[in-house]
């Protein structure tokens, strides 16, 4: 009987001490602590706000309208600052970002339940659909086949997703209103125009279960056509853009340049 | 009191029976699907979509039903029909929904397992993927995933079926689109008198013309209709007159790549002789018409397949007329009765 209470009273001194130890060194034990995260997507053009019907102008005198504006986004994960990653889970992890679902501030919010608890540094996403998931087939889809068909985010002419959907006009100084639709995907195992980003966040984001980041992620369109190394002229070829190799290269390569993380709010 | 608790355990315990009924659960019955020995590897990855028996029949099921359509009446089994190894019978280019015309000739559904890509120019890389294509051309069924999906939650025949083929039960498009996979999978022809002649079985010989055919065919035509499947699967222009009203320009349209028009995938030449007429087209109605056409009817189109550059700088596969009467023998050593015949694809068994 001794010998058992000896036992427990070393063992709680040990408790206590390990205890009093993890408090000195300010760490707070997670193991096990989901919370929720939100994504905020804000899509703008240069220092203004994205808005439909509205005229931007590029840099070599062509401006553009937009009426439809979309962008896949996919393997959604987050890495820690002691460098862990939590990836969302796989089945659940594409998302449609559509303008036309912003909120009055022109934000689509994209909120990620059962996050790790964890104070998180980095963002990473990927633009599209990977050849991974694409080899799925139909497996682990669930009914995000049927939304990416309804938001006309597939093509019918051939089983693909379509990664971006711009569609308006472009005027310049000799042409006037026309057409200007930008369908880029990959194309089987042909032509993969999946990228991926990462965007280090300016403060943590504290995930905790009674705490909910919002990481504010703005996009800026105009990159899209005028990226810092490479700016594209509609009139040559950009107009249209669905399967070409070049210029669906170029698009899905400048799609990866238009984000970065303006803040993060820890409620 | 005590009778009121009675009665209601009774009911609990009855409705319990009433929903595990033997017809709306889940009980997978696997079916192994064997690879036949003259056949190589299988593409399809079977770990992502077991095949199960009640997965099948609900594939079967989709396969045959109209609903699927626009107007409800155009199923895939239209254009697919087993007697012609699931080709549209007779038809140049296909009809769907409110009588459009397609621009290119149904394809047998056969050994779908087997293949990386489908279609004539290779527009979907997945079977499961694939029937998204017909489904919302409007050239073929019309129709949207998503209306399709409405008209299969709210009929109960469905709403059984799925529940017995798919852990979860779901009817959404992951799931209807793993039943068609697992009913084409299934569609295997592999036994034709050619097959059973190169795997030796039942003592089965070829004639002497249909050697000949063979023998022929292996000198002049295997460097694109490769392997047991007879194809390689590469996409190829054979120098046909380009059709000004369709003006279809192939593999063209996937990859707007200039090196890729009018290259159209390298079709099997399995059940040949039931799957008329030819080309991506159809516009040979007679296997007659397709070697004479490899003989003496290609055109520099200006992509022709290099291949096909004979030494006088022409186009064209010289076949001496024995030559062309042996090879069509041996093609129709490929017609596969059992599968033409096989009562688990018919509609009506």
């Amino acid at each position: 009987m001794k010998f058992i209470k000896l036992t427990f009273a070393i063992m709680l001194s040990l408790t206590i001490l390990s205890c009093t130890s993890d408090d000195d060194s300010n760490t707070e034990d997670l193991t096990g602590q989901t919370g929720n995260l939100v994504l905020k997507f804000d899509n703008g053009v240069g220092d203004q706000d994205f808005i439909f019907g509205t005229t931007y102008n590029k840099s070599n005198g062509e401006s553009y309208s937009l009426t439809t504006l979309k962008y896949l986004i996919s393997n959604v994960r987050f890495t820690d600052e002691n460098g862990n990653e939590f990836m969302f889970p796989h089945d659940d992890n594409v998302f449609i970002i559509d303008e036309a679902t912003a909120n009055n501030a022109g934000e689509i919010w994209l909120t990620l339940n059962n996050v790790d608890a964890a104070n998180y540094t980095s963002v990473t996403f990927g633009i599209g659909i990977d050849q991974e998931r694409y080899a799925l087939g139909a497996e682990g889809q669930g009914d995000f086949l049927t939304e990416a068909a309804d938001a006309g985010m597939m093509w019918s002419w051939a089983t693909g997703f379509r990664f971006t959907r711009f569609d308006g006009t472009y005027s310049s100084a000799t042409i006037t209103d026309e057409a200007l639709n930008i369908h880029m995907g990959s194309v089987g195992t042909s032509l993969d125009n999946y990228r991926e980003v990462t965007l280090s966040l300016p403060n943590n984001a504290r995930v905790r279960q009674t705490t909910t980041p919002e990481v504010h992620i703005k996009a800026d369109i105009a990159k899209v056509f005028d990226s810092d190394t490479t700016s594209i002229n509609f009139a040559d070829g950009y107009s249209q853009v669905h399967t070409n190799t070049e210029t669906t290269t170029v698009i899905a390569n400048n799609m990866s340049t238009i984000f970065t993380v303006h803040h993060v709010h820890n409620e | 009191m005590n009778k009121l608790i009675i009665l209601c355990i009774a009911i609990t315990i009855w409705s319990c029976s009433k929903n595990t009924d033997f017809d709306e659960i889940y009980q997978p019955i696997p079916v192994t699907v064997e690879v036949p020995a003259n056949f190589p590897e299988m593409t399809y990855n079977l770990d992502n979509n077991p095949v199960t028996e009640d997965g099948i029949a609900l594939g079967k099921k989709l396969f045959f039903d109209g609903r699927l359509s626009a107007n409800n009446s155009i199923p895939c089994a239209f254009c697919h029909e087993q007697a012609f190894a699931f080709t549209h019978h007779g038809h140049t280019v296909s009809h769907g929904v409110d009588g459009n015309v397609g621009k290119r000739n149904a394809q047998p559904i056969q050994n779908m397992a087997f293949q990386r890509e489908f279609m004539w120019d290779g527009a979907s890389s997945h079977l499961d993927l694939q029937p998204i294509i017909p489904i919302t051309s409007d050239l073929e069924m019309g129709e949207t995933l998503s209306n399709v999906i409405q008209k299969l939650q709210t009929d109960n025949e469905y709403k059984k079926l799925f529940r017995r083929a798919f852990e979860d039960g779901n009817i959404n498009s992951e799931n209807m689109l793993k039943a068609l996979s697992q009913f084409m999978i299934v569609m295997i022809s592999s036994n034709s008198k050619y097959d059973k002649y190169v795997r030796q079985e039942d003592n089965v010989t070829l004639t002497a013309i249909e050697q000949d055919g063979l023998n022929t065919f292996t000198a002049k035509c295997t460097s694109c209709h490769a392997t047991d499947l007879f194809t390689d699967e590469s996409y190829r222009n054979n120098g046909l007159p380009v059709n000004p009203q369709l003006n279809d320009l192939g593999r063209f349209d996937i990859l707007e790549n200039p090196d890729d028009l009018y290259k159209f995938k390298v079709p099997s030449l399995r059940n040949i002789e039931v799957t008329y007429p030819y080309m991506h087209d159809g516009r040979f109605s007679t296997l007659e018409a397709v070697l004479n056409f490899y003989n003496q009817g290609m055109v520099d189109n200006g992509n022709v397949d290099p291949s096909l550059l004979r030494t006088d700088g022409s186009y064209g596969i010289s076949l001496t007329a024995y030559e062309k009467t042996s090879i069509i023998a041996f093609l129709k050593t490929l017609t596969d009765y059992e599968f033409l015949n096989d009562e688990r694809f018919a509609e009506y068994e």
